[in-house]
């Protein structure tokens, strides 16, 4: 993650996405970087930090992104990964879990729900019969309900359950939730499930980097105006 | 050997705040308000270089410090660089960590710093000059071995601290990858020393997960083992001037039968310890999970087959380099196994559970199970 620092997938997609945005991936810089990511998809079907190590829904959202970035998911088994993030939406109180027996947490609102619209997306493009056309494959307005009746600060912000104090980090990654949860897919199939008052909808977010789609256009359009940077000495 | 926190708003009485109680440390919590930005602000400024601290300060200092935050970065890698300079003896780092983690068990800068001290002791052991300094007394495959039992304690410590501790078992995993390199012997005495903790722990995710990795790790070793021996055979019947001499041919097959043979047994211990705990203890998925995987594994295990050592050695070459652990990988590679007894006991308890829980979370995964029986293993 940083110089001396640990390793785990976690980099491999900071690295993917600035990377991607700024337009500056070389052959070179990410060389047996997805080989390496698929080695830490482990027998519960979701990836670990590095390889070995126990499935969770932070890195697994990693490592699937960066997967995406690099065009690279079919290394997955996207069957059980598939099987094992279904697994991890709580039928009780909506929202998801980071891991197996594990307690719900807002936060994975983002990093596991988001784990379907890339799935939705790389199963598509395998022409997979069975996807539909207007929802993601968990349960959009139970994820919604959670986020709006339990992960709310009354003095504004979100938080990870009721009992906990709020921060930036949960008040980002539950609004990241509730914007996947509400908009399926983009342009002509794009749909709204949006649960309470029309008011409650958020703007759709970018599955893959997390912010707005336009922002994701723009930038991408920007830096293809520069060439590649050399890594030869000038 | 422990740290802690006593809630004490107030300072009362004119004296010290640290208590020291049978070895254990305690800090009353007023004044954490001063000591910590103190601390904080003199090691920035010595940072900034704006203000000299000697080695010893430093090492007091950063210790401070890190007993109160130990996911302060900076305080830790001003301890490798004393460690690199040689002031500092990388084993008080162990110790350090030791401590901090007892009131921080998940503290993820700890065990980062816990494995960059461990690979500079690594090094040190791989250069036999070095080997003889003073404070290493014992050879080094010893010194590794207790090395890593106390990797083993300091990782059942903190998961025992906190519940699914991700990053002390992380560790765990690590220290038996890059320390014990993964031998039989550590794995099976891996497999026996952590039976008692998970029974205490039956929700605790990470250490079934720890399970599973050991076994697997196990299937690994056993059919690479198994490689070897193929080709060494293979290898024999082409150049019989070769041929080792029939007592160390002896000795290998022996090993491999051993440790061929120890597997199944072993994957049927597990089960045997999942369906104990899943009556005990109903509705816990952790178990569920952990069953599902076992029995895919002993019904899969080429090991279990007599047949594995006559699988042609570029299937089982294919399959060691795959480090993927899919289940589709494992259905496809694998040649057919001899049946084993494990899917119809698996029914016949499946059914029983059914019929006698009254935990609505058991049902639900008695009978997920059984339909991932019945679909899986189409029987």
């Amino acid at each position: 993650m940083h110089v001396g620092g640990e390793v785990d997938v976690r980099s491999a997609y900071c690295a993917a996405s600035v990377a991607s945005l700024t337009n500056v991936m070389t052959p070179t810089l990410f060389a047996g970087t997805a080989e390496w990511i698929a080695r830490c998809q482990n027998w519960e079907g979701g990836i670990g930090g590095v390889p070995g190590m126990e499935a969770h829904g932070g890195y697994t959202f990693c490592g699937v992104a960066a997967l995406v970035i690099l065009k690279q998911e079919h290394l997955l088994n996207l069957r059980s990964l598939l099987h094992w993030v279904t697994g991890r939406q709580m039928r009780f109180e909506g929202g998801f879990q980071g891991r197996c027996n594990k307690l719900v947490d807002g936060c994975y609102s983002f990093w596991q729900a988001g784990l379907l619209p890339l799935l939705h997306r790389a199963l598509h493009a395998r022409g997979d019969p069975a996807l539909s056309m207007a929802h993601w494959m968990f349960d959009q307005l139970a994820l919604q309900e959670y986020i709006l009746l339990c992960c709310q600060c009354p003095a504004g912000g979100l938080l990870d359950k009721p009992g906990k104090s709020r921060d930036f980090y949960h008040t980002c990654y539950c609004l990241s939730g509730l914007a996947i949860a509400q908009h399926f897919g983009s342009g002509d199939l794009h749909n709204e499930v949006v649960l309470g008052i029309p008011e409650n909808c958020l703007q759709a977010t970018h599955p893959v980097y997390n912010i707005a789609p336009e922002k994701v256009a723009r930038a991408v359009m920007h830096f293809l105006q520069y060439p590649v940077p050399s890594l030869d000495p000038a | 050997d422990e740290i802690g926190l006593i809630p004490c708003p107030e300072a009362r009485y004119n004296r010290s705040p640290i208590v020291l109680v049978e070895n254990k440390l305690g800090v009353e919590s007023w004044c954490v308000k001063f000591l910590l930005p103190y601390v904080h602000n003199k090691l920035l400024l010595y940072r900034q270089r704006k203000q000299w601290l000697n080695k010893d300060e430093l090492i007091d200092i950063t210790c401070t410090l890190l007993l109160l935050n130990p996911d302060f970065t900076t305080a830790w890698n001003v301890r490798k660089e004393l460690i690199l300079s040689g002031t500092l003896n990388p084993l008080k780092d162990l110790h350090l960590g030791k401590l901090a983690l007892t009131k921080f068990p998940k503290s993820p800068e700890t065990w980062i710093h816990r494995r960059w001290v461990l690979q500079q002791l690594i090094q040190e052991n791989s250069l036999p000059s070095l080997a003889t300094k003073g404070n290493l007394g014992a050879a080094p495959v010893e010194r590794i071995h207790r090395l890593v039992q106390e990797e083993m304690n300091v990782c059942s410590e903190a998961a025992g601290r906190y519940p699914s501790n991700y990053n002390a078992w992380s560790h765990r995993i690590w220290v038996l990858q890059h320390l014990a390199k993964l031998t039989v012997k550590v794995l099976l005495d891996e497999l026996s020393s952590t039976k008692y903790w998970v029974s205490m722990h039956v929700s605790d995710h990470s250490g079934f997960h720890y399970r599973q990795f050991l076994l697997n790790s196990l299937i690994r070793r056993t059919v690479t083992d198994n490689n070897t021996l193929v080709q060494n055979q293979m290898v024999n019947e082409q150049n019989p001037s070769l041929q080792k001499g029939e007592e160390s041919a002896g000795t290998e097959a022996a090993c491999a039968e051993e440790q061929s043979v120890d597997l199944p047994r072993r994957l049927d211990e597990e089960m045997e310890l999942c369906t104990e705990l899943i009556d005990n203890y109903p509705g816990h998925e952790t178990l569920w999970c952990h069953s599902d995987e076992t029995l895919n594994n002993s019904h899969h295990s080429p090991a279990a087959s007599h047949m594995a050592q006559a699988m042609d050695v570029d299937g089982l070459n294919e399959f060691s380099s795959k480090q993927g652990y899919t289940q589709e990988t494992k259905r496809l590679k694998r040649a057919p196994v001899q049946d084993s007894l494990g899917p119809e006991m698996e029914y016949r308890f499946v059914d029983k559970v059914l019929s006698t829980c009254r935990d609505v979370d058991q049902a639900r995964f008695a009978t997920a199970y059984r339909k991932w029986l019945v679909t899986f293993l189409g029987q």
